[in-house]
């Protein structure tokens, strides 16, 4: 099992001693070369999930079992190591860093890794080669279109060849047309044997998903196997 | 995360604001520089003061005639005092421990004459150890020699300034000077002494290169005192051995002089050592006063570069964030943060060097006032910037480091 997630809950504090539950008792698991997606409305807790997946934050109670080590109870520069290692993120506003060109940018998490820079550049070359943006190397996101930005950001998450890629609205901020673009690659990466967890609260973007879990007021409310997902043409 | 990286890091974080970057530098600049001066015009002063008391002759004591007036004189005379005489050497020579040599001089001012040319001058009486002891330099012919001074020859050795203006481009060796009624003859001129332009304790500031030297013999038989009651020479110069002892023995010069003259204070004694140190001392204090204003500056610089730095992470929240969620760890922003710091400091620092190092060269070759630039100032003002770099750089970059992956990724 890739990701078990027993008895969690997550708690905000919000001072004078007022704590508001956002996760309660969530348990889950996820097998290797799965593709979910989680959904629900806003403030059910599914970007709570996603942040104590993504190893962003810690549960307040449970256990969270990466590849059967258990990860809640990691310090900050375990969790930064695992981020850095097992999770790609992609992020709905593509989150580049903007004085950065794209090969710099996909080189970034090679950085924190220790990679030497020989290496580092040939591994981002390749990463962006994957996603079709080999001739973009040298642009700045602020010079490449919505689509090309959240490629950019697909191949920083797969450089490290994490244990899963985790992208938090990944269409959300392009059109209908790039977002298709984007399912069309998400489904080539889950069918190169790649792990992926998408947030959304778009039914369309979840149907494309081979399981789909529904969170509502911290709890998951449903948990089922999509029989005929989406096949992008 | 290697350590060039962050520098590369850095530098282009600074590059990509330019301005701010250098407006952030210019309190380092200014400080380091400010460092530099001050600690140069301080050097200067004190290199002056030690050639000053070089020339007096560190391991000197001199004891020198009070200058008194008529009334005075009359007073300390009827009181017994017969003033500074050769017998006041004698026995200086023979009771202090520790002494090596010891010259009395007689003076006395008058015109000296050659054809039609005159000059003021002061006539000095001296022993053959005088002039080599007082680092008096021969620049033509021969100084004062034992037989000069052995057999009363009526010779002379000139001060240059005195050869320039009586003998022009004329060699001066072997003419004949006449001072009052005296004829001598010239056999050495003296090298040029740097202008001795400050009092220095008791001692009046004046010009020897247009002193006359002739031997201490010569000036007692040759030459009448102006008046009766002049005393007979006018300065004892004591040369001690260099064993450290000099308060000892101008104590124990004092005592004896105050026997020999009835207790009549008609002399001063002038310990150059003593007063160099004290000068120094005070000069201390003063640049203390200069480098801890100037360290105030380098220190204001850093608290700009804090200020700007907590801006900075403000403004780079987002930026964090996304470093913290691809890996980074708090270990790495935070050097990241130190470093653009410390590569504001370096840099800063270098341009303050360079700044300071002229500064004090304009200084020292536009006004009266000497600098001296020494290594260990540079190094001490360029350590300085940096470490000020590093201790206000640490604050933002510990609240960049502290800032939460979750929060700080979506902050707009």
């Amino acid at each position: 099992m890739l990701i078990e997630i027993k008895d969690m809950t997550k708690d905000y504090s919000l001072g004078n001693n007022i704590v508001v539950p956002a996760l309660k008792n969530i348990n889950l698991k996820i097998d290797k070369n799965e593709y979910v997606a989680i959904m629900g409305p806003s403030g059910s807790g599914k970007s709570t999930l996603m942040n104590i997946l993504g190893c962003l934050d810690t549960p307040t109670t449970g256990h969270y079992y990466f590849n059967d080590t258990d990860i809640s109870a990691f310090d900050d520069d375990e969790l930064s190591a695992m981020r850095n290692r097992e999770i790609g993120f992609i992020f709905q506003n593509f989150n580049l860093l903007p004085r950065l060109n794209s090969l710099q940018n996909v080189e970034l998490p090679l950085v924190y890794a220790g990679v030497p820079p020989q290496e580092r550049r040939e591994r981002a070359i390749r990463a962006l080669e994957r996603v079709q943006l080999a001739n973009r190397m040298d642009h700045k996101p602020s010079e490449l279109s919505g689509g090309q930005r959240q490629r950019v950001a697909v191949a920083r998450a797969l450089v490290t060849n994490p244990g899963i890629l985790l992208a938090d609205e990944p269409t959300g901020a392009l059109d209908s047309k790039t977002g298709e673009e984007m399912m069309r690659l998400f489904h080539e990466l889950h069918s190169e044997g790649n792990t992926i967890i998408v947030i959304t609260h778009e039914q369309e973007i979840a149907n494309y998903a081979n399981r789909n879990i529904f969170i509502k007021d911290g709890i998951i409310s449903s948990d089922t196997i999509n029989p005929n997902p989406t096949i992008v043409g | 995360m290697q350590f060039g990286e962050n520098i590369t890091l850095a530098v282009r974080a600074l590059a990509d604001h330019k301005m701010r970057s250098f407006l952030t530098m210019l309190g380092i600049i200014f400080g380091v520089a400010s460092v530099i001066a001050m600690l140069s015009i301080g050097e200067g002063a004190k290199r002056e003061a030690i050639a000053k008391y070089q020339d007096l002759g560190v391991n000197n004591i001199i004891v020198r005639e009070k200058s008194m007036s008529d009334a005075e004189l009359e007073e300390v005379r009827a009181k017994f005092s017969p003033g500074l005489s050769l017998n006041d050497a004698d026995v200086i020579k023979d009771v202090v421990p520790g002494v090596d040599k010891v010259a009395a001089q007689a003076e006395l001012s008058a015109e000296v004459r050659y054809t039609d040319k005159t000059v003021k001058s002061t006539v000095i009486g001296v022993t053959a150890d005088f002039l080599p002891m007082m680092n008096f330099k021969v620049g033509k012919g021969e100084l004062i020699t034992e037989r000069h001074y052995n057999e009363r020859l009526k010779v002379c050795v000139i001060g240059a300034g005195v050869a320039n203006s009586l003998f022009q481009s004329d060699d001066p060796i072997g003419q004949m000077i006449k001072i009052e009624d005296q004829w001598l003859e010239v056999v050495g001129v003296l090298q040029s002494k740097t202008l001795f332009t400050e009092t220095v304790g008791e001692l009046a500031a004046r010009d020897m290169n247009t002193d006359v030297y002739i031997p201490l013999t010569t000036f007692l038989n040759r030459f009448t005192p102006e008046n009766a009651l002049t005393s007979q020479i006018q300065q004892i110069t004591v040369q001690m051995d260099g064993s450290g002892k000099l308060l000892e023995s101008s104590k124990l010069i004092e005592e004896i002089l105050k026997r020999h003259h009835w207790k009549q204070e008609d002399y001063n004694i002038v310990i150059p050592f003593e007063l160099l140190k004290q000068e120094e001392k005070e000069r201390q204090i003063y640049n203390f006063l200069l480098g801890a204003i100037a360290a105030i500056s380098l220190i204001v610089g850093g608290i700009g570069i804090m200020n700007i730095m907590l801006a900075t992470v403000m403004e780079r929240t987002r930026e964090i964030g996304i470093r913290r969620a691809i890996g980074a760890r708090k270990a790495d922003i935070m050097s990241q943060f130190v470093t653009e710091a410390v590569v504001i400091s370096i840099v800063g620092g270098l341009i303050g060097v360079l700044l300071g190092v002229t500064l004090s060269l304009i200084v020292s070759s536009f006004t009266d006032v000497s600098t001296y630039i020494r290594l260990y100032s540079i190094i001490v003002a360029f350590t300085f910037s940096v470490i000020v770099g590093i201790s206000f750089g640490w604050l933002p970059a510990k609240n960049a480091a502290s800032l939460k992956p979750v929060d700080s990724i979506r902050y707009e």
